[in-house]
Protein backbone atom coordinates (compact mmCIF):
# COMPACT_ATOMS: atom_id res chain seq x y z
CA UNK A 1 0.00 0.00 0.00
CA UNK A 2 2.87 2.19 0.71
CA UNK A 3 4.09 2.00 -2.76
CA UNK A 4 0.90 3.82 -3.90
CA UNK A 5 1.77 7.35 -4.02
CA UNK A 6 -1.73 8.52 -5.68
CA UNK A 7 -4.66 7.11 -5.83
CA UNK A 8 -7.97 8.25 -7.18
CA UNK A 9 -11.29 6.47 -6.90
CA UNK A 10 -14.19 7.41 -9.14
CA UNK A 11 -13.94 10.71 -9.33
CA UNK A 12 -16.39 12.71 -11.44
CA UNK A 13 -16.52 16.61 -12.26
CA UNK A 14 -20.47 17.91 -13.09
CA UNK A 15 -20.35 21.44 -14.87
CA UNK A 16 -23.67 22.30 -15.10
CA UNK A 17 -24.89 19.23 -17.03
CA UNK A 18 -21.40 18.72 -18.67
CA UNK A 19 -19.62 15.98 -16.78
CA UNK A 20 -15.90 16.93 -17.40
CA UNK A 21 -14.53 14.17 -15.51
CA UNK A 22 -16.72 10.82 -15.35
CA UNK A 23 -16.05 8.25 -13.05
CA UNK A 24 -12.08 8.48 -13.29
CA UNK A 25 -9.64 5.89 -11.42
CA UNK A 26 -6.10 5.83 -11.50
CA UNK A 27 -3.49 4.15 -9.17
CA UNK A 28 0.13 5.40 -9.20
CA UNK A 29 2.98 4.48 -7.78
CA UNK A 30 5.27 6.09 -6.18
CA UNK A 31 8.44 7.25 -8.31
CA UNK A 32 6.33 6.35 -11.41
CA UNK A 33 6.34 8.34 -14.72
CA UNK A 34 2.73 8.49 -15.79
CA UNK A 35 1.23 10.52 -18.76
CA UNK A 36 -1.59 11.47 -19.34
CA UNK A 37 -2.78 11.45 -23.37
CA UNK A 38 -6.08 12.27 -24.99
CA UNK A 39 -7.79 14.72 -27.54
CA UNK A 40 -8.95 18.43 -26.26
CA UNK A 41 -11.92 18.20 -23.95
CA UNK A 42 -10.53 14.83 -22.46
CA UNK A 43 -11.07 16.32 -19.24
CA UNK A 44 -7.42 16.34 -18.22
CA UNK A 45 -6.76 19.46 -16.92
CA UNK A 46 -10.31 19.25 -14.82
CA UNK A 47 -8.82 15.94 -13.49
CA UNK A 48 -6.11 17.47 -12.38
CA UNK A 49 -7.98 20.65 -11.00
CA UNK A 50 -9.93 18.10 -8.76
CA UNK A 51 -6.32 16.11 -7.65
CA UNK A 52 -5.06 19.28 -6.36
CA UNK A 53 -7.66 20.85 -4.77
CA UNK A 54 -8.07 23.40 -7.45
CA UNK A 55 -11.55 22.46 -8.06
CA UNK A 56 -13.96 20.46 -6.07
CA UNK A 57 -14.90 17.07 -7.35
CA UNK A 58 -18.41 16.54 -7.54
CA UNK A 59 -17.74 13.30 -6.21
CA UNK A 60 -14.87 10.33 -5.65
CA UNK A 61 -11.89 10.27 -3.76
CA UNK A 62 -8.01 11.43 -3.72
CA UNK A 63 -5.40 9.64 -1.59
CA UNK A 64 -2.17 10.88 -1.49
CA UNK A 65 0.39 8.00 0.22
CA UNK A 66 -2.50 6.30 1.76
CA UNK A 67 -4.25 9.40 2.82
CA UNK A 68 -7.44 10.99 1.78
CA UNK A 69 -6.99 14.27 0.72
CA UNK A 70 -10.53 14.82 -0.69
CA UNK A 71 -11.63 17.70 1.86
CA UNK A 72 -8.07 19.24 1.81
CA UNK A 73 -7.43 22.55 0.62
CA UNK A 74 -5.72 22.55 -2.27
CA UNK A 75 -2.66 24.44 -0.09
CA UNK A 76 -2.61 21.69 2.47
CA UNK A 77 -2.13 18.91 -0.58
CA UNK A 78 1.05 21.37 -1.30
CA UNK A 79 1.87 20.85 1.81
CA UNK A 80 1.50 17.10 1.88
CA UNK A 81 3.86 17.02 -1.29
CA UNK A 82 1.57 17.65 -4.24
CA UNK A 83 3.15 19.94 -6.95
CA UNK A 84 1.81 21.09 -10.06
CA UNK A 85 2.24 23.56 -13.01
CA UNK A 86 -0.69 25.11 -14.98
CA UNK A 87 -1.56 24.53 -18.69
CA UNK A 88 -2.19 28.74 -19.20
CA UNK A 89 1.11 29.81 -17.94
CA UNK A 90 0.41 31.00 -13.75
CA UNK A 91 3.19 32.93 -13.05
CA UNK A 92 3.28 36.27 -11.00
CA UNK A 93 4.06 38.97 -13.51
CA UNK A 94 4.75 41.88 -12.04
CA UNK A 95 7.30 40.17 -9.95
CA UNK A 96 10.72 39.54 -10.68
CA UNK A 97 11.91 35.85 -11.35
CA UNK A 98 14.15 35.61 -8.28
CA UNK A 99 10.64 36.98 -6.26
CA UNK A 100 8.64 34.32 -8.34
CA UNK A 101 11.21 31.57 -7.32
CA UNK A 102 10.96 33.14 -3.16
CA UNK A 103 7.13 32.74 -2.91
CA UNK A 104 7.66 29.29 -4.50
CA UNK A 105 10.27 28.43 -1.93
CA UNK A 106 8.56 29.66 1.50
CA UNK A 107 5.56 28.65 0.44
CA UNK A 108 5.79 25.23 2.28
CA UNK A 109 7.26 26.63 5.26
CA UNK A 110 6.49 29.21 8.33
CA UNK A 111 8.95 31.80 6.86
CA UNK A 112 5.98 32.55 4.81
CA UNK A 113 4.36 34.57 7.82
CA UNK A 114 7.48 36.36 8.53
CA UNK A 115 6.91 40.07 8.58
CA UNK A 116 10.14 41.97 10.64
CA UNK A 117 12.68 40.66 8.02
CA UNK A 118 13.16 41.39 4.41
CA UNK A 119 13.52 38.82 1.93
CA UNK A 120 16.54 39.04 1.15
CA UNK A 121 18.32 38.36 4.53
CA UNK A 122 17.58 35.14 3.68
CA UNK A 123 20.66 33.95 1.92
CA UNK A 124 19.49 30.11 1.73
CA UNK A 125 16.32 31.18 0.02
CA UNK A 126 17.67 33.71 -2.78
CA UNK A 127 21.24 30.74 -3.17
CA UNK A 128 17.96 28.30 -3.73
CA UNK A 129 16.36 30.49 -6.36
CA UNK A 130 19.54 31.36 -8.55
CA UNK A 131 20.23 27.73 -8.46
CA UNK A 132 17.13 26.54 -9.65
CA UNK A 133 16.83 29.53 -12.27
CA UNK A 134 19.85 28.65 -13.60
CA UNK A 135 18.58 24.99 -13.73
CA UNK A 136 15.65 25.87 -15.82
CA UNK A 137 17.57 27.71 -18.30
CA UNK A 138 16.99 31.17 -16.67
CA UNK A 139 20.31 32.25 -15.19
CA UNK A 140 21.05 35.70 -14.70
CA UNK A 141 17.39 36.50 -14.98
CA UNK A 142 16.74 37.16 -11.54
CA UNK A 143 16.10 40.64 -11.32
CA UNK A 144 14.10 40.58 -14.62
CA UNK A 145 10.31 40.90 -14.04
CA UNK A 146 8.60 38.18 -15.20
CA UNK A 147 6.46 39.91 -17.19
CA UNK A 148 9.23 40.86 -19.70
CA UNK A 149 10.74 37.63 -20.35
CA UNK A 150 9.69 36.09 -23.34
CA UNK A 151 6.93 33.62 -23.35
CA UNK A 152 8.99 30.36 -23.40
CA UNK A 153 10.85 31.21 -20.56
CA UNK A 154 7.73 31.96 -18.46
CA UNK A 155 6.87 28.26 -19.43
CA UNK A 156 10.63 27.20 -17.80
CA UNK A 157 9.81 29.70 -14.76
CA UNK A 158 6.19 27.91 -14.20
CA UNK A 159 8.45 24.21 -13.76
CA UNK A 160 10.58 25.80 -11.59
CA UNK A 161 8.21 27.53 -9.15
CA UNK A 162 6.69 23.84 -8.88
CA UNK A 163 9.96 22.10 -8.47
CA UNK A 164 10.30 24.48 -5.39
CA UNK A 165 7.52 22.81 -3.23
CA UNK A 166 9.63 19.86 -2.72
CA UNK A 167 6.84 18.07 -4.56
CA UNK A 168 6.61 14.70 -3.57
CA UNK A 169 4.03 14.08 -6.56
CA UNK A 170 4.44 16.20 -9.48
CA UNK A 171 1.76 17.27 -11.76
CA UNK A 172 2.89 19.06 -15.14
CA UNK A 173 -0.26 20.61 -17.04
CA UNK A 174 1.29 20.25 -21.05
CA UNK A 175 4.64 21.84 -20.17
CA UNK A 176 5.19 22.18 -23.89
CA UNK A 177 2.81 23.79 -24.76
CA UNK A 178 3.20 26.73 -27.37
CA UNK A 179 6.76 26.01 -27.43
CA UNK A 180 9.39 26.07 -30.18
CA UNK A 181 10.80 22.44 -31.10
CA UNK A 182 14.21 23.93 -29.46
CA UNK A 183 11.92 24.62 -26.07
CA UNK A 184 10.33 21.84 -26.00
CA UNK A 185 13.31 19.31 -26.61
CA UNK A 186 14.77 21.36 -23.47
CA UNK A 187 11.98 21.35 -21.29
CA UNK A 188 11.34 17.36 -21.97
CA UNK A 189 15.26 16.65 -21.07
CA UNK A 190 14.85 18.57 -17.85
CA UNK A 191 11.49 16.49 -17.13
CA UNK A 192 13.56 13.57 -18.01
CA UNK A 193 16.58 14.38 -15.64
CA UNK A 194 13.60 14.93 -12.67
CA UNK A 195 14.70 12.37 -9.89
CA UNK A 196 13.29 9.01 -9.94
CA UNK A 197 11.91 9.92 -6.21
CA UNK A 198 9.32 12.49 -7.46
CA UNK A 199 6.49 10.42 -8.89
CA UNK A 200 5.18 12.14 -11.83
CA UNK A 201 2.05 12.97 -13.48
CA UNK A 202 2.32 14.56 -16.91
CA UNK A 203 -0.39 15.63 -19.65
CA UNK A 204 1.24 16.05 -22.62
CA UNK A 205 -0.19 16.14 -26.57
CA UNK A 206 2.99 15.45 -28.50
CA UNK A 207 2.96 11.38 -28.78
CA UNK A 208 6.47 11.58 -28.94
CA UNK A 209 7.57 13.37 -26.21
CA UNK A 210 4.74 11.70 -24.42
CA UNK A 211 5.69 7.83 -25.11
CA UNK A 212 9.68 8.57 -24.23
CA UNK A 213 8.67 9.63 -20.83
CA UNK A 214 6.59 7.62 -19.77
CA UNK A 215 6.14 4.65 -17.60
CA UNK A 216 3.15 4.15 -18.04
CA UNK A 217 0.16 5.92 -20.03
CA UNK A 218 -3.59 6.80 -19.29
CA UNK A 219 -6.05 7.63 -21.83
CA UNK A 220 -8.82 9.94 -21.41
CA UNK A 221 -11.62 10.45 -23.68
CA UNK A 222 -14.77 11.89 -22.87
CA UNK A 223 -14.04 12.02 -19.44
CA UNK A 224 -12.97 8.33 -19.11
CA UNK A 225 -10.22 6.09 -19.39
CA UNK A 226 -10.36 4.13 -21.84
CA UNK A 227 -7.14 2.71 -21.69
CA UNK A 228 -3.97 2.36 -19.66
CA UNK A 229 -1.33 0.92 -20.43
CA UNK A 230 2.63 0.47 -21.51
CA UNK A 231 3.59 3.06 -24.29
CA UNK A 232 4.27 0.07 -26.38
CA UNK A 233 0.41 -1.11 -25.31
CA UNK A 234 -0.91 2.04 -26.30
CA UNK A 235 1.06 2.62 -29.01
CA UNK A 236 -0.34 -0.54 -30.58
CA UNK A 237 -3.85 -0.21 -29.96
CA UNK A 238 -6.06 0.56 -32.31
CA UNK A 239 -8.51 2.87 -30.60
CA UNK A 240 -6.17 4.89 -29.19
CA UNK A 241 -5.32 5.69 -32.56
CA UNK A 242 -8.79 6.63 -33.89
CA UNK A 243 -9.77 8.23 -30.99
CA UNK A 244 -6.70 10.25 -30.34
CA UNK A 245 -4.86 11.20 -33.56
CA UNK A 246 -8.63 11.39 -35.00
CA UNK A 247 -9.20 14.25 -32.87
CA UNK A 248 -5.65 15.26 -32.53
CA UNK B 1 19.05 52.89 -1.05
CA UNK B 2 20.77 55.10 -3.34
CA UNK B 3 22.95 58.36 -3.38
CA UNK B 4 19.77 60.25 -4.63
CA UNK B 5 17.22 59.08 -2.36
CA UNK B 6 19.26 59.50 0.71
CA UNK B 7 20.15 62.79 -0.43
CA UNK B 8 16.18 63.52 -0.81
CA UNK B 9 15.24 61.85 2.24
CA UNK B 10 17.85 64.09 4.44
CA UNK B 11 16.42 67.08 2.48
CA UNK B 12 13.13 66.11 3.44
CA UNK B 13 13.71 65.61 7.28
CA UNK B 14 15.44 68.87 7.33
CA UNK B 15 12.24 71.24 5.80
CA UNK B 16 10.10 68.93 8.35
CA UNK B 17 12.28 69.51 11.17
CA UNK B 18 12.24 73.01 10.44
CA UNK B 19 8.89 73.48 9.41
CA UNK B 20 7.22 75.12 12.67
CA UNK B 21 9.68 77.95 13.15
CA UNK B 22 9.50 78.41 9.25
CA UNK B 23 6.04 78.32 8.50
CA UNK B 24 4.05 79.33 11.42
CA UNK B 25 1.31 77.72 13.41
CA UNK B 26 -1.21 77.21 10.13
CA UNK B 27 1.33 74.81 8.28
CA UNK B 28 2.25 73.29 10.88
CA UNK B 29 -1.59 72.11 11.75
CA UNK B 30 -2.13 71.26 7.76
CA UNK B 31 0.98 69.43 8.12
CA UNK B 32 0.09 67.28 11.04
CA UNK B 33 -2.78 66.36 9.20
CA UNK B 34 -1.38 65.39 5.86
CA UNK B 35 0.84 62.99 8.09
CA UNK B 36 -1.80 61.41 10.06
CA UNK B 37 -4.40 61.15 7.05
CA UNK B 38 -1.22 59.96 5.02
CA UNK B 39 -0.91 56.85 7.32
CA UNK B 40 -4.47 56.55 7.01
CA UNK B 41 -4.14 56.10 3.85
CA UNK B 42 -1.76 54.10 3.95
CA UNK B 43 -3.06 51.89 5.84
CA UNK B 44 -5.73 51.66 3.44
CA UNK B 45 -3.12 51.04 0.70
CA UNK B 46 -1.40 48.08 3.00
CA UNK B 47 -4.67 46.36 1.20
CA UNK B 48 -5.04 48.12 -1.70
CA UNK B 49 -1.60 48.59 -3.21
CA UNK B 50 -0.37 44.99 -2.08
CA UNK B 51 -2.86 42.95 -1.47
CA UNK B 52 -5.28 44.44 -4.41
CA UNK B 53 -8.53 45.00 -1.92
CA UNK B 54 -10.10 48.41 -1.87
CA UNK B 55 -11.48 48.50 1.51
CA UNK B 56 -13.77 51.14 2.26
CA UNK B 57 -14.21 50.99 5.83
CA UNK B 58 -10.86 52.41 7.17
CA UNK B 59 -12.54 55.57 8.63
CA UNK B 60 -14.49 52.70 11.15
CA UNK B 61 -10.93 51.75 12.78
CA UNK B 62 -9.78 55.37 12.86
CA UNK B 63 -12.80 56.65 14.39
CA UNK B 64 -13.58 53.84 17.18
CA UNK B 65 -10.07 54.44 18.31
CA UNK B 66 -10.46 58.29 18.37
CA UNK B 67 -13.99 57.27 20.17
CA UNK B 68 -11.96 55.18 22.77
CA UNK B 69 -9.52 57.47 23.46
CA UNK B 70 -11.05 60.50 23.69
CA UNK B 71 -14.28 58.56 25.92
CA UNK B 72 -11.95 57.34 27.78
CA UNK B 73 -9.47 60.33 28.42
CA UNK B 74 -12.15 63.08 29.18
CA UNK B 75 -15.21 60.67 30.98
CA UNK B 76 -12.71 58.59 32.77
CA UNK B 77 -9.78 60.09 33.04
CA UNK B 78 -7.95 57.55 32.48
CA UNK B 79 -3.75 58.48 31.56
CA UNK B 80 -2.68 58.63 28.11
CA UNK B 81 -0.47 55.45 28.52
CA UNK B 82 -3.37 53.83 28.60
CA UNK B 83 -5.82 55.72 26.32
CA UNK B 84 -3.44 55.29 23.56
CA UNK B 85 -2.92 51.40 23.66
CA UNK B 86 -6.86 51.01 24.30
CA UNK B 87 -7.60 53.05 21.29
CA UNK B 88 -5.09 50.89 18.83
CA UNK B 89 -6.86 48.04 20.56
CA UNK B 90 -10.46 48.81 20.10
CA UNK B 91 -9.78 49.35 16.05
CA UNK B 92 -8.13 46.04 16.13
CA UNK B 93 -10.41 44.03 17.96
CA UNK B 94 -13.03 45.70 15.34
CA UNK B 95 -10.51 44.83 11.93
CA UNK B 96 -11.09 40.93 13.35
CA UNK B 97 -14.17 41.51 12.97
CA UNK B 98 -14.66 43.07 9.64
CA UNK B 99 -11.97 40.84 8.45
CA UNK B 100 -14.18 38.11 7.92
CA UNK B 101 -14.93 40.86 4.42
CA UNK B 102 -12.19 38.89 2.70
CA UNK B 103 -13.87 35.90 2.17
CA UNK B 104 -15.45 37.40 -0.79
CA UNK B 105 -13.10 39.94 -3.71
CA UNK B 106 -13.40 42.37 -6.21
CA UNK B 107 -17.07 44.24 -6.03
CA UNK B 108 -18.38 42.10 -2.89
CA UNK B 109 -15.17 43.17 -0.96
CA UNK B 110 -15.78 46.70 -1.62
CA UNK B 111 -19.62 46.53 -1.19
CA UNK B 112 -19.23 44.85 2.09
CA UNK B 113 -16.85 47.22 3.45
CA UNK B 114 -19.13 50.32 2.93
CA UNK B 115 -21.66 48.73 4.58
CA UNK B 116 -19.64 47.96 7.75
CA UNK B 117 -18.39 51.58 7.60
CA UNK B 118 -21.95 52.64 7.58
CA UNK B 119 -22.94 50.55 10.51
CA UNK B 120 -19.93 52.07 12.80
CA UNK B 121 -21.00 55.70 11.54
CA UNK B 122 -24.86 54.73 12.54
CA UNK B 123 -24.10 54.09 15.71
CA UNK B 124 -21.89 57.11 16.45
CA UNK B 125 -24.79 59.20 15.60
CA UNK B 126 -27.41 57.24 17.28
CA UNK B 127 -25.95 55.89 20.02
CA UNK B 128 -25.73 59.34 21.42
CA UNK B 129 -26.07 58.70 25.32
CA UNK B 130 -22.37 57.05 24.90
CA UNK B 131 -20.85 58.45 21.84
CA UNK B 132 -22.13 61.97 22.60
CA UNK B 133 -24.37 61.80 19.14
CA UNK B 134 -23.10 64.54 16.64
CA UNK B 135 -21.12 66.94 19.02
CA UNK B 136 -18.86 63.86 19.88
CA UNK B 137 -16.79 64.02 22.85
CA UNK B 138 -15.15 67.91 22.94
CA UNK B 139 -11.94 68.87 25.00
CA UNK B 140 -9.55 65.69 24.49
CA UNK B 141 -6.28 66.98 26.23
CA UNK B 142 -3.02 66.71 24.54
CA UNK B 143 -1.43 63.40 25.61
CA UNK B 144 1.15 62.90 28.72
CA UNK B 145 3.30 60.36 29.26
CA UNK B 146 3.48 60.91 33.25
CA UNK B 147 5.45 63.95 33.68
CA UNK B 148 6.32 64.65 30.40
CA UNK B 149 3.31 66.32 28.34
CA UNK B 150 2.51 67.97 25.39
CA UNK B 151 1.68 71.75 25.50
CA UNK B 152 1.74 72.69 22.01
CA UNK B 153 0.65 72.33 18.34
CA UNK B 154 4.46 72.16 17.33
CA UNK B 155 5.24 69.90 20.11
CA UNK B 156 2.99 67.55 19.11
CA UNK B 157 3.53 68.37 15.75
CA UNK B 158 7.16 66.40 16.06
CA UNK B 159 5.72 63.86 17.93
CA UNK B 160 3.43 62.80 14.60
CA UNK B 161 6.60 62.99 12.68
CA UNK B 162 8.37 60.81 14.69
CA UNK B 163 5.18 58.24 14.66
CA UNK B 164 5.35 58.46 11.02
CA UNK B 165 8.94 58.24 10.61
CA UNK B 166 8.74 54.99 12.55
CA UNK B 167 5.70 53.55 10.73
CA UNK B 168 7.34 54.20 7.56
CA UNK B 169 10.31 52.84 8.49
CA UNK B 170 8.71 49.19 9.86
CA UNK B 171 6.12 49.17 6.96
CA UNK B 172 9.63 49.28 4.52
CA UNK B 173 10.96 46.12 6.44
CA UNK B 174 7.05 45.23 5.96
CA UNK B 175 6.92 45.73 2.85
CA UNK B 176 10.20 43.76 1.29
CA UNK B 177 9.60 40.89 4.01
CA UNK B 178 7.72 37.39 2.68
CA UNK B 179 4.72 38.05 4.13
CA UNK B 180 4.67 41.47 2.40
CA UNK B 181 5.75 39.67 -0.78
CA UNK B 182 3.15 37.63 -0.42
CA UNK B 183 0.62 40.09 -0.68
CA UNK B 184 1.83 40.92 -3.34
CA UNK B 185 1.73 37.27 -5.17
CA UNK B 186 -1.60 36.92 -4.32
CA UNK B 187 -2.57 40.45 -6.13
CA UNK B 188 -0.72 39.40 -8.72
CA UNK B 189 -2.59 34.94 -9.30
CA UNK B 190 -4.13 34.01 -5.70
CA UNK B 191 -4.74 30.91 -7.39
CA UNK B 192 -0.84 30.42 -8.03
CA UNK B 193 -0.33 31.39 -4.31
CA UNK B 194 -2.69 28.22 -3.19
CA UNK B 195 -1.27 25.72 -5.68
CA UNK B 196 2.38 26.89 -3.78
CA UNK B 197 0.96 26.35 -0.18
CA UNK B 198 -0.28 29.89 0.96
CA UNK B 199 -3.50 30.01 2.72
CA UNK B 200 -4.10 32.84 0.99
CA UNK B 201 -7.25 34.25 2.67
CA UNK B 202 -6.03 33.98 6.14
CA UNK B 203 -2.67 35.73 5.01
CA UNK B 204 -5.18 38.21 3.58
CA UNK B 205 -6.95 38.49 6.88
CA UNK B 206 -3.60 38.96 8.98
CA UNK B 207 -3.09 41.53 6.22
CA UNK B 208 -6.47 43.48 6.96
CA UNK B 209 -5.98 43.24 10.68
CA UNK B 210 -2.15 44.43 10.59
CA UNK B 211 -4.08 47.54 8.38
CA UNK B 212 -7.13 48.27 10.77
CA UNK B 213 -4.31 48.65 13.36
CA UNK B 214 -2.16 51.15 11.53
CA UNK B 215 -5.31 53.01 10.84
CA UNK B 216 -6.30 52.73 14.69
CA UNK B 217 -3.04 54.41 15.07
CA UNK B 218 -3.64 56.92 12.42
CA UNK B 219 -7.30 57.80 14.91
CA UNK B 220 -5.30 57.88 17.76
CA UNK B 221 -2.95 60.70 16.42
CA UNK B 222 -5.63 62.03 15.21
CA UNK B 223 -7.80 62.63 17.95
CA UNK B 224 -5.60 64.26 20.21
CA UNK B 225 -4.66 66.97 17.63
CA UNK B 226 -8.26 67.58 16.44
CA UNK B 227 -9.46 67.77 20.41
CA UNK B 228 -12.66 66.07 19.81
CA UNK B 229 -14.42 63.88 17.72
CA UNK B 230 -17.97 63.18 16.07
CA UNK B 231 -19.46 60.91 14.19
CA UNK B 232 -18.21 62.87 10.75
CA UNK B 233 -14.74 60.59 11.43
CA UNK B 234 -16.49 57.69 10.74
CA UNK B 235 -18.65 58.93 7.97
CA UNK B 236 -18.13 57.10 4.15
CA UNK B 237 -15.87 60.56 3.05
CA UNK B 238 -13.34 59.25 4.84
CA UNK B 239 -12.88 56.03 3.84
CA UNK B 240 -13.14 57.53 0.07
CA UNK B 241 -10.43 59.89 0.91
CA UNK B 242 -8.24 58.02 2.15
CA UNK B 243 -8.25 55.56 -0.68
CA UNK B 244 -8.27 59.01 -2.81
CA UNK B 245 -5.05 59.90 -1.36
CA UNK B 246 -3.17 56.78 -1.65
CA UNK B 247 -4.21 56.67 -5.35
CA UNK B 248 -3.58 59.91 -6.31
CA UNK B 249 0.20 59.53 -4.41
CA UNK B 250 1.06 56.39 -5.52
CA UNK B 251 -0.56 52.89 -4.31
CA UNK B 252 2.20 50.39 -3.65
CA UNK B 253 4.70 52.66 -1.89
CA UNK B 254 5.33 54.47 1.21
CA UNK B 255 5.82 58.08 0.47
CA UNK B 256 2.61 58.39 -2.14
CA UNK B 257 -0.26 58.07 0.36
CA UNK B 258 1.40 61.00 2.36
CA UNK B 259 1.89 63.14 -0.88
CA UNK B 260 -1.73 62.02 -1.77
CA UNK B 261 -2.99 63.89 1.60
CA UNK B 262 -0.81 66.80 0.79
CA UNK B 263 -2.90 67.07 -2.39
CA UNK B 264 -6.65 65.96 -1.22
CA UNK B 265 -6.02 67.93 2.26
CA UNK B 266 -4.39 71.14 0.65
CA UNK B 267 -6.49 71.13 -2.24
CA UNK B 268 -9.57 71.22 -0.13
CA UNK B 269 -8.18 74.05 2.05
CA UNK B 270 -7.60 75.98 -0.85
CA UNK B 271 -10.69 75.37 -2.84
CA UNK B 272 -12.90 75.69 0.24
CA UNK B 273 -12.15 79.08 1.06
CA UNK B 274 -13.57 80.40 -2.54
CA UNK B 275 -15.68 77.31 -3.87
CA UNK B 276 -18.54 75.25 -2.16
CA UNK B 277 -18.54 72.04 -4.06
CA UNK B 278 -15.26 71.28 -3.30
CA UNK B 279 -15.95 67.80 -3.05
CA UNK B 280 -16.52 68.39 -6.76
CA UNK B 281 -12.82 69.20 -7.58
CA UNK B 282 -11.83 66.23 -5.22
CA UNK B 283 -13.77 63.77 -7.81
CA UNK B 284 -12.45 65.44 -10.86
CA UNK B 285 -9.11 64.94 -9.35
CA UNK B 286 -9.52 61.53 -8.70
CA UNK B 287 -10.95 61.16 -12.39
CA UNK B 288 -7.80 62.82 -13.93
CA UNK B 289 -5.93 60.73 -11.50
CA UNK B 290 -7.36 57.29 -12.81
CA UNK B 291 -7.28 58.60 -16.76
CA UNK B 292 -3.70 60.29 -16.98
CA UNK B 293 -1.45 59.12 -13.66
CA UNK B 294 -2.86 55.58 -13.11
CA UNK B 295 0.59 55.67 -10.93
CA UNK B 296 -0.34 58.51 -9.06
CA UNK B 297 2.37 61.15 -8.36
CA UNK B 298 4.90 58.65 -7.52
CA UNK B 299 4.43 57.59 -11.42
CA UNK B 300 4.59 60.55 -12.63
CA UNK B 301 7.48 61.66 -11.04
CA UNK B 302 9.21 58.33 -12.42
CA UNK B 303 8.40 59.26 -15.71
CA UNK B 304 9.59 62.58 -15.24
CA UNK B 305 13.13 60.81 -13.80
CA UNK B 306 13.21 58.77 -16.76
CA UNK B 307 13.01 61.14 -19.37
CA UNK B 308 15.50 63.74 -17.72
CA UNK B 309 18.01 60.62 -17.01
CA UNK B 310 17.81 60.35 -20.60
CA UNK B 311 18.07 63.91 -21.80
CA UNK B 312 21.18 63.95 -19.76
CA UNK B 313 22.68 61.06 -21.07
CA UNK B 314 21.95 62.27 -24.80
CA UNK B 315 23.77 65.39 -23.64
CA UNK B 316 28.05 64.85 -23.96
N1 LIG C 1 -14.70 25.98 -15.47
C1 LIG C 1 -15.40 25.30 -16.40
N2 LIG C 1 -16.71 25.53 -16.57
C2 LIG C 1 -17.42 24.86 -17.47
N3 LIG C 1 -16.90 23.93 -18.29
C3 LIG C 1 -15.59 23.65 -18.19
C4 LIG C 1 -14.78 24.33 -17.24
N4 LIG C 1 -13.50 23.86 -17.36
C5 LIG C 1 -13.54 22.92 -18.33
N5 LIG C 1 -14.78 22.81 -18.84
C6 LIG C 1 -15.19 21.86 -19.88
O1 LIG C 1 -14.84 20.58 -19.44
C7 LIG C 1 -14.35 19.80 -20.51
C8 LIG C 1 -12.97 19.29 -20.19
O2 LIG C 1 -12.05 20.38 -20.22
P1 LIG C 1 -10.52 20.18 -19.86
O3 LIG C 1 -10.41 19.47 -18.57
O4 LIG C 1 -9.89 21.50 -19.95
O5 LIG C 1 -10.01 19.23 -21.02
P2 LIG C 1 -8.52 18.93 -21.52
O6 LIG C 1 -7.55 19.46 -20.54
O7 LIG C 1 -8.48 17.44 -21.63
O8 LIG C 1 -8.38 19.57 -22.87
C9 LIG C 1 -14.39 20.68 -21.76
O9 LIG C 1 -15.58 20.40 -22.45
C10 LIG C 1 -14.45 22.07 -21.19
O10 LIG C 1 -15.13 22.94 -22.03
MG1 LIG D 1 -6.07 20.87 -20.73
Amino acid sequence: MSNTALEVGALAKVFGGLAAVDGVSLKVAAGERRVLIGPNGAGKTTLFHCITGTLKPTSGQVTLFGRDVTRLAEYSRTALGMGRTFQITNVFPDLTLGENLALAIVGTDRRKWVLHRPMQAYADVRRQALESLERVGLAGRADQPAKLVSYGERRQLELALALNTRPKVLFLDEPCAGLSPAERQRISQMIGELPRDITLLMIEHDMDVALGLADRVTVLHQGRVILEGSPDEVRANAQVRDVYFGHA
Amino acid sequence: MDRGRAVLAAVALAAALALPSAAGPFWTGLVTQMYIFGLLALSVDLLLGHAGLFSLTHASFFAVSAYTVAILQVRYAVPTALAAPAGILAGTLLALLFGLAVRTRGVYFILITIAFGYVVWGVAHRWSSFTGGDNGVTNVPFPALGAAAITSHTQYYYLVLAAVIVCGLGYRVFMRSPFGLGLRGIKASESRMQSLGFRTSAHLYAAFVLSGALASFAGVLYVYYNKFVNPVAASFPVSVEAALMAIVGGTGTIIGPFLGAAVVLGLRNWVSSFFELHAAVMGAVFIATVLWAPQGLVGIAGRLRARFGKAKERTP
